[in-house]
């Protein structure tokens, strides 16, 4: 008689299994601003060896889920490496109480900085076998604009959110959000520092939405 | 008036809002120009300058005024080219009251322009034609008000010396008058033929001519012909003015050992004189007879915050029947960076001059020995602006007033 009772529990227990690995996910394009043009370098005074051509990379748009999350207690330690006088990753999207570090992989010295509201830090000079990797804590959500007092060429960009659920897109434009909280929520599309679109979205669990930000 | 009121609202709008500073932003991306796919760009960029001065009579170094406020505004404007991967070419021009701090009227000049070809793609190889910065020492690289900690040169780079160009002494007598050695010397005696004397190396040295430079491994190597000694003065720059008939050559040898440390030496050689100083020449002589000769030390140290610059220079100028009249200069220098924004510059300077035989036949000194101590604070409202104080205490040695001091503030807009 006990196999009856038990058969309804276990239907009911697998059917809360599958809601919560049904994924909830956001997916859609971002229409991207123009790519500028590589920068130039000032070698004035210098011998830079590389001969001058700055890769740059195309933009990208971050596209995050704006609402009340908590904060997880530990953050994974994300990295913002300089190689060949640029910013190997020059957008990069963190949390709020992320680490990030700066390894330097050239064979000269930088010198990254910022005079951003959100952060504002200056490492100093440091060579590549400089340990601890420097490194800041970024607290304050906000956009923080990354130079480097050596080379006036190099921008970086760490744009710091009050979110768990974010990511980067693609150079196209496209992105994807997995793994999200049903609810209702505003979805933002941050493009450059005077742009950021946005949403409203409807979420439920295990569906799947297409949104765009034209 | 309306674009003068215009202008320092936008200045003082720079250092506060954040509007402001993303117009800079967008200005530096509209300045940008590509074409042919990316494979040409230029770039214009500048530097805005307010600077002060409440000084002492005679008025110090290269400073151009018998008054004791100076304002000195600079616009410096640079374009930057980058032709494919292997040609690049740079220019500035200047719009200020004269190359150095003046009380005159509102000039343009074209300071420096150069084209670069670079064969390698590792550097070690490039040259260089135009008019551009000397290769002699290490403070010509920083020489900007923006990466310049103070708001004036190292001594080496503006101390006059009793030697002109213009003009050739005719007996040792005239070359201790030039050199204001007699200590009762008035201080409007010292201003009145100040733009006559030629310090050992005149700012960044802007001279007409060729380079070649590069860098392997943990060496680097430069040398230069140039139109006119070290010691010459900018209008002696041009080739225009000056012509290529007596040239100065100079170079530089850098060793590296570690991204911390950086040495070179350096040496030059050339004639000194201006064409206008032919007449006065002793007949039996000609121009290559007066030569500069310059060795130069230099020392560059930086980790973290701390930031630290020497350089010592030996110098000769050559006087036929009158002297050798040697000269030590040298100057140390530390930057540290507080915080982020505010940073602290001290430098020692100092000029020592050697003895000739006067006409008594006397061993005297054939300047006035020099010891300079500056001290500079800055402070950075953001990328773009950025505000110095200097104060600079002088000592001379023999003078009238034995001490000079100057008090010098500068606001730098970058753009
Ligand atoms: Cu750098």
């Amino acid at each position: 008689m006990r196999l009856p009772l038990f058969l309804p529990i276990v239907c009911v227990l697998l059917l809360i299994r599958t809601t919560c690995l049904a994924d909830t996910v956001i997916e859609g394009h971002v229409t991207l601003p123009k790519s500028h043009a590589a920068p130039v370098m000032n070698k004035r005074y210098e011998i830079v060896t590389k001969n001058g051509v700055v890769a740059t990379d195309p933009p990208r748009a971050v596209v995050y889920l704006e609402g009340k999350f908590s904060k997880p207690a530990n953050l994974p330690v994300q990295q913002m490496a300089q190689k060949n006088l640029a910013f190997v990753t020059p957008l990069l999207a963190v949390q709020a109480g992320t680490k990030v570090e700066f390894p330097n992989l050239d064979d000269t010295f930088h010198n990254i900085f910022s005079y951003s509201p959100a952060k504002r830090f200056d490492l100093g000079r440091y060579r590549s076998d400089e340990r601890p990797i420097p490194s800041q804590v970024f607290d304050v959500a906000g956009l923080v604009t990354l130079h480097c007092d050596i080379h006036e060429h190099m921008r970086g960009l760490i744009l710091v959110l009050d979110t768990p659920h974010f990511t980067t897109s693609d150079t196209e434009g496209h992105y994807r959000l997995t793994g999200l909280p049903a609810g209702h929520y505003t979805l933002k599309a941050w493009v450059d520092s005077k742009t950021t679109k946005e949403q409203p979205v409807d979420l439920k669990s295990g569906g799947t939405l297409h949104l765009d930000f034209p | 008036m309306k674009i003068a009121r215009t202008f320092l609202y936008l200045l003082l709008a720079a250092t506060v809002e954040a509007r402001a500073q993303s117009i800079i932003e967008q200005l530096d991306n509209a300045l940008t120009f590509s074409a042919f796919d990316g494979s040409c760009r230029v770039r214009l960029s500048g530097l805005v300058d307010l600077e002060a001065y409440h000084l002492e009579q005679p008025a110090p170094a290269l400073i151009d005024t018998d008054r004791h406020a100076l304002f000195n505004p600079r616009l410096s404007l640079f374009l930057d080219a980058q032709f494919g991967s292997h040609v690049y070419a740079f220019a500035q021009s200047r719009v200020d009251r004269g190359f150095d701090p003046s009380d005159s009227g509102g000039r343009m000049r074209l300071d420096e322009y150069a084209v670069r070809v670079t064969p390698w793609d590792d550097g070690r190889f490039n040259v260089q034609a135009g008019k551009f910065s000397t290769v002699v020492g290490n403070w010509a690289p920083r020489h900007d008000s923006w990466e310049n900690p103070f708001i004036n040169a190292p001594l080496p780079y503006e101390n006059p010396t009793g030697v002109w160009d213009s003009m050739v002494p005719e007996e040792t007598y005239d070359l201790l008058q030039w050199s204001h050695v007699n200590a009762t010397d008035k201080p409007q005696d010292v201003y009145a033929d100040k733009y006559l004397r030629n310090p050992i190396i005149w700012g960044p040295s802007y001279a007409t001519g060729m380079s070649v430079f590069g860098a392997l491994g943990k060496f680097d190597y430069a040398a230069e012909i140039k139109n006119s000694a070290l010691s010459s003065r900018p209008e002696a720059w041009n080739i225009t003015d000056v012509g290529f008939s007596h040239p100065t050559y100079s170079g530089r040898l850098g060793w590296r050992p570690d991204e911390m440390w950086k040495f070179g030496i350096s040496a030059s050689v050339g004639p000194y004189l201006m064409p206008s100083a032919a007449s006065t020449v002793p007949p039996g002589h000609g121009f290559g007879d007066y030569r500069e000769i310059l060795l130069g030390q230099d020392i560059r140290f930086a980790w973290h915050h701390f930031q630290l610059w020497a350089e010592f220079f030996e110098v000769r100028f050559d006087i036929p029947g009158i002297a050798h009249a040697d000269t030590f200069s040298y100057y140390i220098e530390g930057r540290y960076q507080i915080t982020p924004q505010f940073f602290a510059a001290l430098r020692w300077n100092q000029q020592l001059f050697g003895s000739i035989r006067n006409d008594d036949n006397e061993l005297q000194r054939w300047g006035r020995d020099a010891a300079r101590i500056d001290i500079a604070l800055g402070y950075r409202f953001t990328e773009y602006t950025q505000l110095k104080l200097q104060y600079s205490l002088l000592r001379e040695d023999p003078a009238q007033n034995r001490y000079n001091n100057l008090f010098a503030v500068q606001f730098t807009l970058r753009f």
